[in-house]
């Protein structure tokens, strides 16, 4: 009990087991969760497909839909993301495509009830460092918190430490998104007089430096007297692949020169370091 | 002077039973089963063992065992350190000292033992949570994760309680 005690004060003082020795355990163990894990996911796989059986007429005849519409999409997307290349090139403008590190899988979970977290089977040895952004085909999942040699813990964006610097979509308005340890994320510091809709998208603003701009979190799904609730994006109730991206924010230095319209340009080198 | 040799290996093989199954069950409690997001609707398995398997065999669950699994279990769910080797050494003192109340009981009794057991150590837990986190830390998420391990302990009983007879 004396060591229970001690070891919960050095916790919160901050003196605790340092996180290397974290990932260590984690690193133990991943060979074994990686081993397990496979037939975890292929019985899961296989009910799943069972139950699905009965469904597959009209979900054929729903997806035949959404692929002669997203086929559309795609079609502009294509011409957007051309022309938005080709003016990136003219501004002399950075790109935002962020490069992937590693595709890791979702070999374990902690934190029972009292955090958010999932252990990947992807390490240092594949690339993969501190405060990473981690996405999955639909979205946010959150940032690696340490990271071994063979796996990495990452913090889910439903974890009640997750805090992200967020904008809404359709205002452009800031705030910040918090976990809750449950299914929903709870979106704060929204700025006085925002107009809030349910149904409206909450993507990354790119503040803070680990996140990306404009990668989808949630969505609005409830708007309270005194909170306002987004349902997350990404599959967390049933996480299997998951890319961390090698993200790195533009420091002042890397940031490209501000454009100065023309009429406004200083007309002396006096007048410009002033 | 007589030699007495330590209770775990007095059983031979089979008196380590009770800690490695715990330590399974521990180690079952990282998979990612059900939802891998929301590992709430796993139950506690290592509570569950360590109270069935003190209950039964409190002499082959020393403290030591009992600390140890504890420890893995904080750095492997990456809880603050000391929380459940406190739950599961709590678990031990708790048995030693009310066995003989319930000992010898109907199972229902034991589930409901447990029942009240888990729901004071989950408080305690939630309590020092938010003591270390320095926040009030939710409380749904433990009450379902302490609802689901208290439901579930039955069956585990049942399971342990197979394994027990079949082997000592």
């Amino acid at each position: 009990m004396a060591l229970s005690v001690t070891l919960l004060v050095l916790d919160a003082s901050g003196l605790g087991i340092p996180v290397r020795i974290r990932a260590m355990a984690s690193d133990i163990v991943a060979p074994l969760l990686d081993i397990l894990e496979r037939p975890i996911r292929g019985t899961q796989a296989g009910l799943e497909r069972l139950a699905g059986v009965s469904d597959i007429y009209l979900e054929n005849e729903k997806l035949r839909k959404e692929n002669e519409m997203m086929r559309e999409w795609r079609d502009a997307a294509l011409k957007l993301t051309r022309e938005n290349d080709e003016l990136r090139d003219l501004l002399d403008a950075p790109g935002r495509t962020v490069p992937t590190v590693a595709t890791g899988r979702v070999i374990g979970v902690g934190g029972g009830a009292f955090e958010r977290n999932v252990v990947l089977n992807v390490g240092t040895g594949d690339g993969v460092a501190l405060n990473l952004p981690v996405v999955d085909a639909t979205g946010v999942v959150g940032r690696t918190i340490q990271v071994g040699r063979l796996s990495s813990r990452v913090l889910l964006v439903t974890d009640i430490n997750s805090r992200i610097p967020v904008r809404l979509e359709d205002s452009g308005a800031l705030a910040i998104i918090e976990g809750q340890n449950s299914r929903e994320l709870r979106l704060n510091y929204v700025p006085m007089g925002t107009e809030i809709k349910v149904g409206t998208r909450v993507l990354t603003s790119g503040h803070g430096g680990i996140f990306p701009p404009d990668l989808p979190i949630g969505r609005i799904v409830e708007v309270r007297e005194d909170a306002v609730i987004v349902e997350p994006e990404s599959l967390l109730d049933r996480l299997d692949f998951v890319k961390v991206l090698a993200y790195v924010p533009l420091t002042p230095e890397t940031e490209p020169e501000p454009l100065v319209p023309l009429e406004k340009a200083p007309a002396t080198q006096a007048e410009a370091t002033e | 002077m007589t030699f007495r040799r330590p209770t775990l290996s007095r059983f031979g093989l089979s008196g380590y039973l009770p800690v490695i199954i715990t330590f399974i069950c521990a180690f079952i409690m990282l998979l990612p089963l059900g939802t891998s997001a929301a590992n709430v609707t796993v139950p506690h398995l290592a509570l569950a063992s360590a109270f069935y398997w003190l209950s039964s065999r409190p002499l082959l669950m020393p403290y030591g065992a009992c600390a140890l699994i504890g420890f893995f279990l904080d750095l492997w769910l990456d809880v603050p350190m000391g929380l459940n080797i406190g739950l599961l050494v709590l678990t031990r003192f708790f048995v030693l000292n009310q066995l003989k109340h319930y000992k010898g009981r109907s199972r229902i009794v034991y589930w409901a033992v447990f029942t009240g057991l888990s729901f004071a150590l989950y408080a305690i837990a939630w309590a020092v949570t938010s003591i270390v986190r320095g926040d009030l830390w939710p409380l749904v998420p433990i009450l379902t994760q302490w609802a689901v391990t208290a439901v579930s302990f039955g069956p585990l009983a049942l399971v342990f309680g197979r394994i027990r007879r079949s082997v000592m």
